[in-house]
């Protein structure tokens, strides 16, 4: 017999952050953990999630120009 | 200088005491480091008009004042914090928004709309299947790469700057709160809206080829 209440899936799209960056605490990962065991639809939600944040370092800054930092650190001074 | 390859100061209290000493070394390396997240939070506050001009200011701040630097946080949030105060600062000028709580907006059609689950609370449709297993899988993908920085810049400032400084910085929580002034918990629900919206990105390439 179950002696909490299960977790709806809005509840665990709600929370899935959270639960990856272990702002949960015990008793609330285990419920988690629970739906996730009976719900396809939030493991593949919360394995998206967990994708795309792995990802996030990567993706960007790579279009950005090159920094002359010696000519930064010329302005800086002239205005210093 | 345009590019460092290797770190002169791989070690930031080698790199501060530099810095105080005055050395133009580590001041440029400095810039290299946090030149393209200064401007990004810059652009997210203030937008682009303005960007280059606050991100100057703050560097001008940066090197008047890193004497006083007391290590009570990492170099890093310190130059952060600064950038995103010339920021604030130059919004006020401007007289416009200037709470970044107010520069947050939920995101029409998120995950997290009510729509998209049933009475009970679960899911109305089946979740999206993706044709990658791994981030390694996912950043193969030139034209994907692209449509995520193209989304991350229409995020609400807000959300950009906490998931920048999250998830592409790896700042602690701690440190965004400092930066942004806001909660613990606001933090993470800013954080957690941006993940959705680049995910929903993702949803979208993965079953049509674009955007």
């Amino acid at each position: 017999m179950l002696i909490f209440k299960l977790l709806t899936c809005q509840e665990v799209a709600n929370l899935a952050s959270d639960y990856l960056d272990k702002h949960t605490d015990g008793k609330l990962s285990l419920k988690i953990r629970v739906h996730l065991m009976m719900c396809a639809n939030c493991r593949r939600f919360v394995k998206h999630l967990r994708i795309t944040t792995a990802a996030a370092p990567h993706l960007v800054y790579k279009n950005t120009s090159p920094i002359d930092a010696e000519a930064i650190l010329k302005k800086i001074k002239e205005r210093s | 200088m345009t590019a460092s390859p290797t770190p002169n100061y791989p070690d930031e209290q080698q790199l501060i005491a530099a810095l105080i000493a005055g050395d133009d070394r580590a001041f440029c390396e400095i810039i290299m480091r946090f030149q393209h997240i200064m401007l990004s939070i810059a652009r997210a506050i203030c937008g682009e008009t303005f960007a280059d001009d606050v991100v100057q200011d703050a560097w001008v701040a940066i090197h008047k004042n890193i004497v006083k630097f007391e290590q009570r946080s990492s170099l890093k949030t310190w130059v952060i914090t600064i950038v995103s105060n010339e920021a604030k600062a130059r919004l006020r000028r401007e007289s416009r928004k200037v709470s970044l709580e107010e520069l947050d907006g939920e995101t029409p059609g998120s995950y997290l709309d009510s729509a998209n689950f049933k009475p009970d609370g679960h899911w109305r449709s089946a979740t999206p299947m993706w044709g990658c297993e791994s981030p390694e899988e996912l950043l193969e993908e030139t034209q994907l790469q692209c449509c995520i920085n193209k989304t991350l810049n229409l995020l609400p400032p807000a959300q950009k700057i906490a998931f920048m400084l999250r998830d592409i910085e790896q700042q602690s929580f701690e440190e965004i709160c400092e930066v942004l002034q806001v909660s613990a918990a606001n933090v993470r629900v800013l954080v957690h809206r941006a993940r959705l919206s680049l995910m929903q990105v993702i949803d979208c390439y993965q079953e049509t080829g674009t955007c």
